[in-house]
């Protein structure tokens, strides 16, 4: 079953467009992240789901219920907002219970609901508290906490976590990970981080300028980007790209000289017919692909990244472009050396000069 | 940072030292001088004889001072909650306009404000004429003649509320709106979430987080409205029967009009006491109240 539905949902403000035409399916009990840079609409897809926003077209349906007219309260949603958006001047359990207050639950089911609320998020010990007594990361569970209290059908959390420091937002995305095993809800989860996409989703949206890119499970949209946004987007350290000119075409590929170098070529597996001889393509390669070894393209190393485990040559073509070459166990490094890099056909991606891919 | 401590106090004496010189100039040293003025039998200029607590002693069996007192202490109940809810009903209308219309209406509320109070008075006097004043009509529609307002017992001091809140509201309009500006949206859009209505979202989310504002307003109005007297003395001279007579205007006439500088003394310090007692007071019951 649908746990949220999207077609073809607009949203102007005034005469700007800021979602174009979205249809989506998020199935039930999924985790969906929306990813994209700021400004792309990710937030505003969000609100418009939680009834935020009004929709200016389109239907959107939550458990095959079209709520597009529907107010906020009634869409059996609950949101937790980047801000936390917690009452000041109530304390974690009036927080947690305004909306069983609202709706006039009985007063023993409000205590059991939030005490068990407390519990999952090991918040039992600051019910008393006021929000400001607490921690960015208490704080965050709090809101969750208000969140599962209304025990809703979907989930949204609009960039939740970018308020708190690296290693608390490490923590935290493994409690909603662990939260989003233990409830089994339908959860949207919006942010600009495609480390928080990657680590979190079962299926992301990326979107860009108001439109969904593409949408998969995270290792899909990894290997298999369907354009340069998406391929550049997905990935940290993010995408090689080198301009490229197809010299010829072989068997089961081309062969693509380089810009920017003394007519070096790489070897790229292509299955269609696309793209011809001459054509002016931009070649995609991860920094995990490319191999030091004889006969690729001469880089000069800028910088090395060593993180210990793996190190990031930071090198240059002849021209000046940025080239990441990722090494796994290296520990000496190799600024200043000019080194000649490589890839396997098959790891190398296509995209034409309108960031579409060829396949 | 290490700092070096005495040159450190040196510098804060400097900064605070004219505060503290021209503090002690126009304001420590006259009190001082009030209240050692307020047991005496001094005239306005020039010195008196100590008389201990005389003044006080008449002060108490002096019918003109409850009258006043009295007076006073009605117009408190005219003016203070009447302008607060007043103004928060505005703040809260003024608020869901934006852009210009928002300034518009924000600027017309706020010009009274800026009005000397003889212009008020005068604008007033004018609209409120027995012969000529254009709310005559209203109010001979509603009680069925017209009144003299500002020479009826009756009338005289909700009128002169009126032209009060009329003139100071911009103010406290003006506090509201920015305790308003300070609620974030997210609250509002997280309780309409969990199910508010509008009903719930201003009595849940904005009257909490307005109260130290609210708090504020009530306690601005009520020393503000003890100290009574332009209003009274424009427009209607304490009268009639002394039914407008308040406190301010007593010491008013024992000092310049019956030359009773040491009598007149003992008045404004009493005066002066109960303003700081009645708003120390009422602010921490505010706060009490806001903590709940």
């Amino acid at each position: 079953m649908n746990g949220v539905r999207l077609q073809s949902v607009d949203k102007y403000f005034g005469v700007v467009q800021v979602i174009d035409g979205v249809s989506m399916e998020v199935p039930q009990g999924e985790f969906a992240v929306f990813v994209g840079p700021s400004g792309c609409g990710k937030s505003t897809l969000l609100r418009m789901i939680a009834g935020l926003e009004d929709t200016s077209g389109g239907t959107i349906e939550i458990e095959g219920r079209d709520v597009t007219a529907t107010e906020p309260a009634k869409r059996g949603v609950a949101m937790v907002f980047q801000s936390y958006a917690l009452y000041p001047h109530l304390s974690v359990f009036e927080n947690m219970a305004f909306s069983l207050r609202l709706a006039r639950a009985p007063k023993a089911s409000v205590i059991e609901q939030v005490n068990e609320a407390a519990r999952i998020l090991k918040l039992e010990e600051h019910l008393d508290k006021k929000p400001s007594q607490l921690s960015g990361g208490q704080r965050q569970r709090v809101a969750i906490g208000r969140a599962i209290v209304r025990q809703p059908k979907v989930f949204l959390f609009d960039e939740p976590l970018s308020n708190l420091d690296a290693e608390l937002r490490v923590q935290m995305r493994l409690e909603l990970t662990r939260l989003h095993r233990q409830i089994g809800a339908t959860m949207i989860y919006v942010t600009h981080d495609q480390v928080e996409a990657m680590t979190l989703a079962d299926k992301i949206f990326v979107l860009r300028d108001g439109v969904v890119q593409q949408a998969g499970a995270p290792l899909e949209l990894y290997d298999d980007p369907v354009n340069q946004f998406v391929a550049g987007f997905i990935g940290s350290p993010a995408m090689n790209f080198l301009d490229a000119t197809i010299a010829r075409r072989t068997e089961g590929g081309i062969v693509a000289t380089i810009t920017g170098t003394e007519g070096q070529t790489l070897e790229v597996r292509v299955d269609g017919r696309d793209p011809v001889e001459g054509q002016a393509v931009s070649l995609g390669i991860r920094p995990e692909h490319l191999k030091i070894g004889e006969g690729g393209i001469s880089v000069t190393v800028e910088m090395t990244e060593n993180l210990g485990g793996v190190a990031y040559l930071h090198t240059r073509l002849p021209d000046g472009r940025e080239v990441v070459v990722e090494r796994r166990g290296e520990r000496e490094s190799r600024t200043r050396e000019t080194i000649s890099v490589t890839a396997n056909p098959e790891d190398v991606l296509v995209f034409s000069n309108e960031g579409q891919r060829i396949r | 940072m290490i700092t070096n401590r005495r040159k450190h106090i040196a510098i804060a004496m400097t900064l605070i030292a004219p505060f503290v010189f021209i503090f002690g100039l126009v304001f420590l040293y006259p009190t001082i001088r009030v209240i050692e003025l307020s047991f005496t039998d001094a005239p306005l200029i020039g010195s008196g004889e100590w008389i201990g607590l005389d003044n006080y002693k008449k002060l108490l069996s002096d019918n003109l001072f409850y009258t006043s007192l009295k007076n006073n202490g009605y117009f408190v109940l005219l003016t203070v909650v009447p302008t607060t809810v007043i103004a928060l009903v505005i703040a809260l209308a003024v608020n869901r306009l934006s852009g210009r219309m928002q300034a518009l209406m924000l600027a017309a509320f706020f010009l009274p404000y800026i009005l000397p109070v003889s212009v008020v008075t005068q604008i007033w006097a004018w609209m409120l004429d027995f012969q000529f004043g254009i709310l005559q009509p209203a109010i001979a529609f509603f009680v069925g003649e017209r009144v003299p307002v500002f020479r009826h017992p009756v009338w005289v001091m909700p009128t002169v509320a009126t032209v009060t809140i009329w003139w100071t509201n911009g103010f406290n309009v003006l506090l509201f709106i920015a305790g308003l500006r300070n609620i974030p949206t997210e609250l509002y859009e997280a309780a309409s979430l969990d199910g508010a209505n509008r009903w719930q979202l201003f009595w849940k989310v904005t009257w909490p987080l307005l109260w130290p504002v609210t708090a504020l307003v009530l306690t601005l109005q009520l020393i503000l409205q003890l100290k009574l007297f332009d209003q009274v003395y424009l427009l209607s001279g304490g009268g009639p029967f002394n039914s407008s007579y308040v406190l301010l205007m007593m010491v008013y006439r024992e000092a310049f009009q019956l030359n009773n500088g040491g009598y007149a003394s003992a008045v404004a310090l009493v005066l002066f006491v109960i303003i700081m007692v009645v708003s120390v007071l009422q602010f921490q019951l505010l706060r009490i109240g806001g903590r709940k």
